[in-house]
């Protein structure tokens, strides 16, 4: 069973198509939600969500009806919305609590929840100050909580790592790591920073205008890119090259020193070293390829050797 | 988790019944409007007349305390009349302390955009509402239907001969009469207060919602010679039908009169544009049109 499994899916708002016929089955433990701004990424999580009525096909969350069981689906699913969303006036263990009630929990479990999901995410120190007197990293990481402390199968990230400076930036793809390694909750994470998603997920869904441009696996990606090396040596660089060959790799020599390998799963690093030893080849730069989100996301986005908008990397 | 490891896990107890969770949200929303000192102060102001008539039932049913105090004045009557003076007292004050708590608890949800959180948990638009009804709603029974219940239950007990039976369809119109109030306070409190962000304007707005009607009501009975511009002077309306409910003798011009199937039409239609209100309002999203 996928974790998010879509049908024929098709969203209009105001008379706009936003998502169009979207088809595929998301089954990763943290999945990547990928797109320019305005490709429909917080569409696609509000319909799962239940906040949109699908105009056509479906969507399954966990095995779930999108439009039947939305109360099921919210029960566990965690949700972190993009933008700023809390009662200022609250502060913050008993936002976290009230929250967790709402989501099934008895009151004093949901204190008890609230104040280690706090302290989980480094709010401990001020779980009792106003939430309107924290910091954009603390609102962040509030949202954070409340979206932890029922303990939901399902975490949905929106933005996470929004107007967050480069600390908290950190802090917070760390604690999205950690939840990943914990094993226990699927994430899906939107975001239209690469580095974000390259860091955290193991699958990427990429939209482009309300479209799926494409659905990846980037922990195979990232094997299939493993032995992609590309180097630059001063010496005998055609023998070596040759003698490579010879050994399994395919590999094109270029002008100034330039080798490109794709090295067999048989050899391994120590192989190019042992080998350039032989030949008297100076390795003076070595690379191996470690971009494969970005190749991905370009390919999707049809991409043309021109700068693509609101993409950061 | 724990608040030592700092780890992760999964919560695996048990859960309450989906249906109460709109009484999580009642119990939030009563704390709120509750933690306001201005909210227990309207709340104390608005017992004092309810003192002040335990007093007089007191001395109504004492002949000696009237002796004394009233010396030669008319004797007091407990019956429909005073009730009807006790519930539209009351009534009133329900509609100050409702300006100041709805916009409590609609407006901060609104103003910090807590509704897609909110409603990110398994509770729907509906279950939001009812729970915010249900703290509304019984603040405002505070007011109203508690002390003419005590009043009620006092004189029952105080009178010298037998009254509460005989008085039984008094405290059904007692009851029916604040609940309609309530009810009709309750959904134009939260629909001025889903509409309007800024808390001050919709206290404002929740005053002007039942006042002014009431102006444009009468310039158009004035203009055309009519009495069914009353029905929009919500006052009139509930006086009339409080009146009725506790029957009481009437106080109004005959030619005024209204058939109560019109007033309950337009109260029915008053808490309908409510609900039309709060169903475009109370959305976990706003779809941008165009």
């Amino acid at each position: 069973m996928g974790v998010i499994s879509l049908d024929r899916l098709t969203v209009r708002l105001g008379g706009r198509t936003v998502l169009d016929g979207l088809t595929g089955e998301l089954r990763g433990h943290a999945i990547g939600l990928l797109g320019p701004n305005g490709a429909g990424k917080s569409t696609l999580i509000n319909t799962l969500l239940g906040f949109h009525e699908p105009a056509g096909g479906g969507a399954r969350v966990l095995g779930l009806d999108a439009r039947v069981d939305r109360m099921r689906i919210r029960q566990s699913v965690g949700y972190m919305p993009e933008n700023d969303s809390f009662i200022g006036n609250m502060n913050g263990v008993r936002f976290v609590r009230y929250m967790a009630e709402l989501a099934g929990l008895p009151p004093a479990e949901a204190l008890e929840r609230a104040h280690e999901a706090l302290f989980y995410v480094g709010l401990g120190e001020v779980r009792y100050r106003k939430i309107s007197t924290y910091s954009l990293g603390m609102k962040q990481l509030i949202k954070l909580a409340q979206g932890l402390a029922h303990g939901p199968k399902l975490l949905i990230l929106d933005e996470p790592t929004n107007g967050l400076d480069p600390t908290a930036r950190q802090r917070m793809i760390q604690l999205i790591k950690d939840i990943r390694k914990q094993g226990g909750t699927h994430l899906l994470i939107s975001s239209h920073l690469l580095r974000d998603i390259d860091e955290t997920c193991d699958e990427v869904l990429i939209l482009n205008k309300g479209r799926i441009a494409a659905i990846s696996n980037i922990e195979e990606e990232r094997r299939s890119h493993r032995q992609f090396i590309e180097m630059e040596v001063a010496g005998s660089t055609e023998a070596f090259a040759k003698k490579m060959q010879s050994l399994g790799c395919e590999c094109a020599s270029f002008a100034g020193g330039r080798v490109k390998l794709v090295m067999p799963d048989a050899l391994s690093a120590q192989d190019l070293y042992v080998t350039a030893a032989e030949f008297g080849v100076q390795i003076r730069r070595i690379q191996q390829r470690r971009d494969s989100l970005e190749d991905i996301f370009l390919r999707a986005m049809d991409y043309e050797g021109g700068r693509v908008d609101h993409v950061g990397v | 988790m724990s608040v030592f490891d700092h780890d992760y896990r999964p919560y695996e107890g048990r859960l309450t019944s989906l249906r109460s969770r709109p009484l999580v949200l009642a119990r939030y929303a009563l704390h709120e409007a509750w933690s306001s000192k201005i909210t227990i102060g309207l709340f104390v102001l608005a017992l004092l007349p309810t003192l002040v008539e335990l007093v007089i039932v007191y001395v109504a049913d004492n002949p000696v305390a009237q002796a004394l105090i009233m010396r030669g004045s008319p004797s007091l009557t407990i019956g429909e009349l005073f009730f009807l003076k006790v519930l539209e007292t009351q009534c009133w004050f329900a509609l100050v302390l409702a300006a100041w708590i709805a916009p409590r608890l609609v407006s901060f949800d609104l103003g910090d955009n807590a509704l897609p959180i909110l409603l990110s948990h398994p509770i729907s638009r509906f279950g939001y509402l009812l729970g915010k009804f249900l703290a509304l709603a019984l603040s405002l029974a505070y007011v109203t239907l508690i002390p003419c219940l005590t009043l009620f239950v006092y004189q029952s007990y105080a009178s010298p001969q037998p009254w509460a039976m005989g008085h039984l369809p008094l405290a059904a119109g007692i009851v029916a009469g604040a609940a309609v109030w309530i009810v009709l306070l309750s959904m134009v409190g939260l629909a001025v207060s889903a509409w309007v962000k800024w808390r001050v304007i919709a206290t404002g707005a929740i005053f002007a919602v039942v006042f002014v009607p009431a102006g444009v009501g009468g310039i158009a009975s004035a203009i055309l010679r009519t009495r069914w511009g009353l029905l929009l002077n919500i006052p009139v309306v509930m006086s009339e039908l409080w009146q009725r409910m506790l029957g009481a003798p009437t106080i109004m011009n005959p030619r005024l009169e209204l058939p109560t199937s019109a007033m309950v039409a337009v109260l029915l239609l008053a808490c309908l544009l409510c609900a039309a209100v709060l169903n475009a309002r109370i959305r976990a999203r706003e779809v941008v049109r165009g």
